[in-house]
C-alpha cells in the first residue's frame, strides 16, 4: 500500500508551516519551458469582466433578502477605559429598531485578543454593541441615542513608551507579546563590524498604512433552522465557517459562507470579523437576515492596518561591496493586537551575509489590531534594509545594483534551504537594461527647481504555495466544463487562471470552463487567498482533477470513435484520432453520454524537501522633485518578476500594476495619523487618508522572467500577488535621495517631510 | 415621486434628505451603484443626472425629480456592452471591479463632454474615481480606446 498522506513545509507570509498534504492520485509531468501549451500563458479575457462593467457582480454589501435587516456597530470615541454603564433601552425604543446587543448577548469571542464587544477599552472606535433596524438610517441614529457611560485612564500609543515597566498594560502579562523582542541571529553580528572596512548606521520610520478596501468588512446572515448561511467579503471562506462554529458552538455542517465577489482584501480579510459575528448573533435573535457592513469610518479605523516600524539598522561591509554584517534592531506597535509580522525576516534573506542580528521590539498599544498588508513585514522591511543598502553603496561608491549583485545570496541562509530556482539575477539584468540604468549620470538630476533622480530595490517573497487544496473539474452533458475548488478571487484573477489549466488539460476552448469558487458548502477545500498562495497552491490540484477527467472523457470518445485512448488528443473541446480526420466535440460525446457526469478529483501534492521557493523582483523608479513645493512625482517605474510561469501575462500585469501603485502610496502619501494627546485616528476618511488617483501613475513597465519552477510543483507557477509592493518604497526613497543628495528615511515622503529635508540640506 | 431611471418610471416614497445611492441601492435594488465614502471623496457611486455625473451619495433623491437618472444597469447589458464596458474588458481595467460602474459612468460622461481627449483629459476627467486595486494604467487605455471606437461607429 503506497502512504497516501505526508507532511510538507508551506511557506505563508514568511511563516513556515508543516501541513499534511494527501498525495495525489497521480503525479503528472512538470510542464516545463519545452511543454507546448495553448491556454496556458495566453492573454485570456478575464472571465467576470462582464459581470463586472454591467454592475451585476453582486457583492456582499450588495446582498438582499426578504424581511432583512441593517446593522450598526456602536463604537467609542476612547482609546483606554472601562464602559461603566450602557443602556440600550433608547435606541430599543425607536420605531424601526427590531434589536440590540452587546457584550451579554454574544458567546465569548476575541478578535485578535480583544474580547468583542467588551467593557475594557483598548483602543479608540472600539465596537461595544450592535443595533438592527428595517434601515441603515434608522441603525445609525439609533446608535446616537445610545447612553454610554466610560471612565476613561491613561493609554500609551509607540512601542518604546508602551515597553517601559510603568506603562498602562493591555493584557495582564504586559505589552510585549510572548516570546518576544523576537531575536534571529546567524554567525556573530560583532565580529562581522570588527572586521568591517566600512560601517553605516541609520534610522528609518514608516507608517502605519490602511488597506482601504473599496468594499468594507462585511457579512449577510440568515438563520435556516439550527443552521446559518453567511454571506462575506472574505479572503478565506472556509476559515470564515470555522471562526463562526467556533464561536456559536455549531458544526461545521451548520456553516455555510459563501463569497462571489469581494471589493478588495489585501490581507484584512482572512477570518469573521465584528460585523460577521455581529450579524450572525442579531439573525439568530431576530430570525431575520441581518446585513451588517462596516461604514467607511469603521473600515478605516477598526479593520487591520500595516503596522508602523522605527528600524536601526547597521551595516558593515568590505571595501569592495561584502557584507560582513547585518543588524537592525526595530520597534513595532501591533495595535491591541494582530500577529508577529515584522520587518526581521528580509534582513535575513535578501543578502548573502554570514552575520546577521535582528531585534524586533513588537508592543501592544491602544490603537487598532494590525493585520496582513500586502506583504506584510516585508514590505516594511524591505525599506529599511534596501535604503541601508543604498547608503553602503554611496559611501562605498559602487553602483546599487553591482553591490547588491555582489552580495547574491543562493541560498536560503537562515533555514539553510536550497532555491528551487531564483532568477533575481536577471530581474536585475532585465530591469537595469529596460530603465537605462547605466545611462544615468549626475547631469540628469538638474540643478533648478525640479530636481530628478533614479533608485531600485531589490524583493524576494517566499511564494510555492502548498497543500492542502481540492479541486474537482465536472463535465456537463452539452460538453461544458466546471472546476470547482474553494478558493477566492479577490479581483486577482483566480477564476479566469483556473479555467485556464483546466482549459489546457482537457483540450477545451476556454470559454467552456466555468470556475466556482467561494462556497464551502458546494466545493472543496482551498485555502485563504493570501500570502500570494492561491494559483500556486491550487492550479496543481486542478490540473490532476482535470487530467483524471480528460481520461475518463478520452476512454469514453475512443469507444465511440473505435479507437484506442492513447491515440485520442483534444483541441478546441474536439477530439481527434490522431493521424486521421475523425473527430467529435465534447458536446456530442456528451450528449451521448447522456446523464453520465464526468467527474475528475484533484489535490495539491507536497513541496519539495528542504527547498525555499522564492518569487523576486528588481524595481526601479525614476522621480521629480519639486524643491519649492516638496512635492515628489514618481515618473517611471520598471518592475521586473520571476514568479516563474506566468499563467495569463494580461491579469499579472495587472496585478503588479496594482502593487506598483499602492507602493507609491506607501511611499508618498499613506499615513494614519493619530492624535497623540486623545488617541483618536484624525484621518478616517478617503479624502484625509490619501489613496493614489489615476493622477499620480507613472509609466510602469512590467517584465515577467516567465521561466517555470519546475522544481516548485508541476505547473511552474509561483506567487505573484505581493511581490509588486514590496521594494517600491525603497525604490522611490531611494530616487528622492539621488535627485536631492539628501537620504529620505522616513516615509510617506509627504511635501511638509520634503522641504523638511531640502532646508536641511 | 416619480423618478425616471434607466428610462423606467418609479413611484418612489423616500424622506426629504434620503441620498440618491440609498434610494437606487436599497428601494429599486439597483446595487451596481456602490457606496464606498458616502461623502463624495471616491466617486464609487457615479451616476449620470441628465447625462452629466454625479456622485449619487451627495445628491438628495428630492432633487431629482423628472430629470433622467442613468445608473450603470442602463448603460449596457452582457449581449449588448456599451463602448466603454467594452473597452473595460478588453483592457482589463478592472480588479475586483468595485470601482467600475463608477468608472464607467464618469468616463461616460467625459466622453459625452469631449469626444476626443487626450490622456491628459482622461486624467483630468477620472480623477475623481479611486481604484484601490490600482487599475488606472488600463482605465486610461479603455477609456482612450473607448474614444476612438467612437469616432469610428462603423469598426
Amino acid at each position: 500500500m503506497t502512504k497516501r498522506f505526508v507532511t510538507t513545509k508551506v511557506e505563508v507570509e514568511g511563516r513556515v508551516e508543516t501541513k499534511i498534504a494527501e498525495l495525489p492520485s497521480r503525479n503528472p509531468e512538470p510542464w516545463t519551458d519545452a511543454t507546448e501549451l495553448h491556454v496556458v500563458g495566453q492573454r485570456v479575457t478575464r472571465m467576470d469582466a462582464i459581470e463586472k462593467v454591467t454592475g451585476s457582480a453582486r457583492y456582499t454589501a450588495d446582498i438582499q433578502l426578504p424581511g432583512m435587516l441593517y446593522a450598526a456597530l456602536l463604537r467609542v470615541p476612547v482609546p483606554r477605559g472601562r464602559v461603566t454603564s450602557l443602556d440600550l433601552a433608547p435606541a430599543l425604543a425607536l420605531p424601526g429598531v427590531r434589536g440590540a446587543i452587546s457584550l451579554d448577548d454574544l458567546p465569548e469571542i476575541k478578535i485578535d485578543g480583544v474580547r468583542m464587544f467588551g467593557r475594557e477599552i483598548v483602543y479608540a472606535h472600539q465596537a461595544i454593541a450592535a443595533i438592527a433596524a428595517d434601515t441603515m438610517e434608522i441603525a445609525e441614529r439609533a446608535l446616537h441615542t445610545v447612553v454610554c457611560e466610560i471612565e476613561p485612564s491613561a493609554h500609551v500609543l509607540t512601542a518604546d513608551t508602551a515597553l517601559e515597566a510603568d506603562a498602562p498594560k493591555l493584557r495582564k502579562h504586559g505589552n510585549a507579546p510572548r516570546n518576544t523582542p523576537r531575536i534571529i541571529t546567524r554567525g556573530d553580528v560583532d565580529h562581522g563590524l570588527f572586521d568591517a572596512d566600512v560601517t553605516i548606521t541609520r534610522e528609518y520610520r514608516t507608517p502605519c498604512a490602511l488597506h482601504t478596501a473599496l468594499e468594507p468588512h462585511g457579512a449577510v446572515a440568515e438563520w435556516n433552522g439550527n443552521a446559518v448561511t453567511v454571506w462575506e467579503s472574505t479572503q478565506g471562506v472556509f476559515n470564515t465557517r470555522s471562526d463562526v462554529a467556533d464561536a456559536f458552538g455549531l458544526s461545521l455542517t451548520q456553516v455555510r459562507v459563501i463569497k462571489n465577489y469581494m471589493g478588495g482584501g489585501f490581507g484584512a480579510k482572512n477570518g469573521a470579523s465584528h460585523a460577521t459575528y455581529a450579524a450572525v448573533a442579531l439573525s439568530r435573535r431576530l430570525g431575520r437576515p441581518v446585513r451588517c457592513v462596516l461604514d467607511r469610518k469603521g473600515e478605516q479605523t477598526d479593520a487591520g492596518n500595516r503596522p508602523a516600524t522605527i528600524q536601526r539598522v547597521t551595516i558593515g561591509a568590505k571595501r569592495d561591496g561584502t557584507l560582513t554584517a547585518i543588524k537592525l534592531d526595530a520597534e513595532i506597535p501591533l495595535g491591541a493586537g494582530g500577529w508577529l509580522g515584522g520587518p526581521g525576516r528580509i534582513y535575513h534573506e535578501l543578502y548573502r551575509c554570514a552575520n546577521v542580528h535582528t531585534t524586533e521590539r513588537f508592543a501592544y498599544v491602544n490603537s487598532a489590531p494590525m493585520a496582513s498588508f500586502r506583504a506584510p513585514g516585508h514590505t516594511e522591511g524591505n525599506f529599511g534594509l534596501e535604503r541601508a543598502m543604498d547608503a553602503l553603496a554611496r559611501e562605498l561608491d559602487i553602483d546599487p545594483v553591482e553591490l547588491r549583485r555582489r552580495n547574491y545570496a543562493e541560498v536560503d541562509q537562515e533555514r539553510r534551504r536550497q532555491y528551487s530556482s531564483k532568477q533575481l539575477d536577471e530581474c536585475y539584468r532585465l530591469g537595469a537594461e529596460r530603465f537605462g540604468w547605466s545611462q544615468r549620470t549626475p547631469d540628469t538630476r538638474g540643478t533648478g527647481r525640479i530636481r530628478r533622480g533614479v533608485g531600485m530595490s531589490s524583493v524576494i517573497w517566499g511564494a510555492g504555495g502548498g497543500p492542502p487544496a481540492y479541486a474537482t473539474v465536472r463535465i456537463n452533458r452539452d460538453g461544458t466544463i466546471e472546476v470547482l475548488t474553494g478558493a477566492q478571487d479577490l479581483g486577482t484573477g483566480a477564476r479566469t487562471v483556473m479555467s485556464q489549466v483546466a482549459a489546457e488539460v482537457l483540450g477545451a476552448n476556454v470559454s467552456d470552463v466555468r470556475t466556482i469558487l467561494g462556497d464551502t458548502e458546494r466545493l472543496p477545500f482551498a485555502s485563504n487567498s493570501w500570502g500570494s498562495i492561491t494559483t500556486a497552491s491550487v492550479a496543481p490540484a486542478v490540473r490532476v482533477a482535470a487530467e483524471e477527467a480528460r481520461d475518463a472523457l478520452f476512454d469514453a470518445a475512443a469507444g465511440m470513435m473505435d479507437a484506442e485512448p492513447q491515440d485520442l488528443e483534444a483541441r478546441d473541446s474536439e477530439i481527434h484520432v490522431k493521424s486521421s480526420d475523425k473527430c467529435m466535440c465534447f458536446a456530442d460525446i456528451c450528449e451521448k453520454l447522456g446523464d453520465v457526469m464526468i467527474i475528475g478529483q484533484g489535490s495539491r501534492g507536497p513541496n519539495p524537501e528542504n527547498t525555499a521557493i522564492p518569487a523576486c523582483a528588481a524595481q526601479f523608479a525614476e522621480v521629480e522633485v519639486d524643491v519649492e513645493t516638496g512635492h515628489v512625482r514618481v515618473t517611471r517605474v520598471v518592475s521586473v518578476h520571476d514568479s516563474g510561469r506566468i499563467v495569463n501575462p494580461t491579469l499579472a500585469e495587472s496585478q503588479v500594476e496594482g502593487g506598483v501603485l499602492q507602493g507609491i502610496g506607501y511611499a508618498l502619501f499613506e499615513e494614519r495619523v493619530l492624535d497623540a494627546r486623545l488617541g483618536l485616528p484624525l484621518n478616517p476618511t478617503m479624502h484625509d487618508y490619501k489613496v493614489p488617483t489615476i493622477a499620480d501613475v507613472p509609466a510602469i513597465d512590467v517584465v515577467f522572467v516567465d521561466a517555470p519552477d519546475v522544481v516548485a510543483n508541476h505547473t511552474g507557477i509561483k506567487g505573484l500577488a505581493e511581490p509588486p509592493i514590496i521594494g517600491v518604497a525603497a525604490a522611490v526613497a531611494n530616487a528622492v535621495t539621488d535627485a536631492l543628495g539628501v537620504e529620505m528615511n522616513e516615509i510617506p515622503l509627504t511635501p511638509w517631510r520634503v522641504r523638511a529635508a531640502v532646508t536641511r540640506a | 415621486m416619480r423618478l425616471i431611471v434607466n428610462g423606467a418610471n418609479h413611484e418612489v416614497t423616500a424622506p426629504a434628505h434620503e441620498t440618491l445611492v440609498t434610494t437606487l441601492r436599497e428601494r429599486l435594488h439597483l446595487t451596481g451603484t456602490k457606496l464606498v465614502c458616502g461623502r463624495g471623496e471616491c466617486g464609487a457611486c457615479t451616476v449620470l443626472l441628465d447625462g452629466v455625473s454625479v456622485y449619487s451619495c451627495l445628491t438628495l433623491t428630492a432633487a431629482c425629480g423628472e430629470q433622467a437618472i442613468t445608473t450603470i444597469e442602463g448603460i449596457g447589458r452582457a449581449d449588448d456592452l456599451h463602448q466603454v464596458q467594452a473597452a473595460f474588458v478588453e483592457h482589463d481595467a478592472l480588479q475586483c471591479g468595485y470601482c467600475t460602474p463608477g468608472q464607467i459612468l464618469a468616463a461616460v460622461a467625459l466622453l459625452d463632454e469631449i469626444g476626443n481627449p487626450t490622456e491628459a483629459d482622461v486624467v483630468r476627467g477620472m480623477s475623481g474615481n479611486l481604484c484601490r486595486c490600482g487599475a488606472y494604467p488600463n482605465i486610461v487605455r479603455a477609456v482612450l480606446s473607448a474614444a476612438e471606437s467612437r469616432e469610428r461607429p462603423s469598426a
